[in-house]
C-alpha cells in the first residue's frame, strides 16, 4: 500500500497532466498547430479564447502548487510524520486543485480565489506539520 | 536543523513570497481584478514587479533544490557537508528576497549565485 500522502501526490500530478491536455488541445486548435510547433519567435497571429487562456493560467498556477505540495508530502513521508491530520490535509489539497480547474475555466468568482486559498492554506499547514 | 526541515522552511519562504505578491497585486490591481478571471492582462510595477520576478526565480530554485535534498535523504547520503550546503542555500534565498524587493543590484546576483552553487554542490554530493 502506498502511503496516503504519496498517493495524493501522484493523483495531483495526474490532475496537472489532465489540465495540460485540457489546455493544449483547444490552444492548438485556436492558434493553429503551425504556430504551436514553431519556435514561437513572434506572438501568435490568432488569439486564444478566454476559456483556453484561463486553462493555461490554471496550469501555470498548478505548477507552483504542485511543487510546494510535493515538498510537503515528501518531507512528511521521508521523516515518518504522517498522521490522520496530514492525510486529511493532503486529500483537501487534491479536492481543491481538482475544483480549481473548472472554477477558473468557467470564471467563477470569488469561488476560484476561495478554492486557491484552501489549497494554499492546507499546504502551509502540511509544511508546518512537517516542521513541528 | 536537518536537510528536510530546511526544505520545508524554504517551502514556507516561497509561500510568504506568494503572499507578498498577492498583497502587492491587491494594492496595484485591486482585489476585484485578482478574484476575476484576469481575461485582460494587467501588469504590476515597482517593488511588486520585483517580488513577482523574485517569486518566479524562487520557484525555479525550489524545483531544483527539492529533488537534490530528497535524493540525499532517500539514498541516506546526508553528511555535515550536505547540511552546510543546504544551510547556505536557505540563508542565500532568505537574503535574496529583500535584496530583490529593494532593487539592490550586484548583491542580488551574488546571492543568487551562492544559492545556485549550493544546489549544484548538493547534486555533486549525491552522486
Amino acid at each position: 500500500m502506498m502511503p496516503p500522502e504519496l498517493t495524493v501526490l501522484v493523483l495531483a500530478a495526474l490532475v496537472q497532466v489532465v489540465t495540460f491536455v485540457a489546455y493544449a488541445i483547444p490552444a492548438n486548435i485556436e492558434l493553429g498547430s503551425g504556430y504551436t510547433m514553431s519556435a514561437r519567435d513572434r506572438e501568435p497571429t490568432r488569439q486564444m479564447s478566454d476559456r483556453t487562456a484561463r486553462l493555461g493560467r490554471a496550469m501555470t498556477n498548478m505548477f507552483e502548487g504542485l511543487i510546494l505540495f510535493g515538498i510537503a508530502a515528501l518531507v512528511i513521508h521521508t521523516t515518518n510524520q504522517s498522521t490522520g491530520y496530514t492525510t486529511l490535509l493532503a486529500w483537501i489539497f487534491l479536492a481543491a486543485r481538482i475544483a480549481y480547474v473548472p472554477a477558473y475555466a468557467y470564471g467563477l468568482h470569488p469561488g476560484r480565489s476561495i478554492i486557491w486559498v484552501i489549497g494554499f492554506g492546507v499546504t502551509v499547514l502540511m509544511l508546518i506539520a512537517a516542521l513541528f | 536543523m536537518t536537510e528536510t526541515t530546511i526544505l520545508a522552511t524554504y517551502g514556507l519562504l516561497v509561500m510568504l513570497t506568494i503572499l507578498l505578491q498577492v498583497l502587492g497585486g491587491m494594492q496595484q490591481l485591486s482585489l476585484g481584478y485578482l478574484i476575476s478571471s484576469r481575461d485582460e492582462t494587467r501588469t504590476v510595477s515597482g517593488m511588486t514587479a520585483r517580488i513577482e520576478r523574485a517569486l518566479a526565480n524562487s520557484i525555479t530554485a525550489m524545483a531544483l533544490f527539492a529533488p537534490a535534498v530528497l535524493i540525499l535523504v532517500i539514498l541516506d547520503r546526508t553528511s555535515p557537508a550536505t547540511l552546510l550546503a543546504a544551510q547556505v542555500f536557505l540563508v542565500a534565498r532568505i537574503i535574496y528576497l529583500p535584496v530583490y524587493a529593494l532593487g539592490i543590484p550586484a548583491l542580488r546576483t551574488l546571492v543568487w549565485l551562492v544559492g545556485f552553487a549550493a544546489t549544484a554542490m548538493l547534486y555533486l554530493l549525491a552522486l
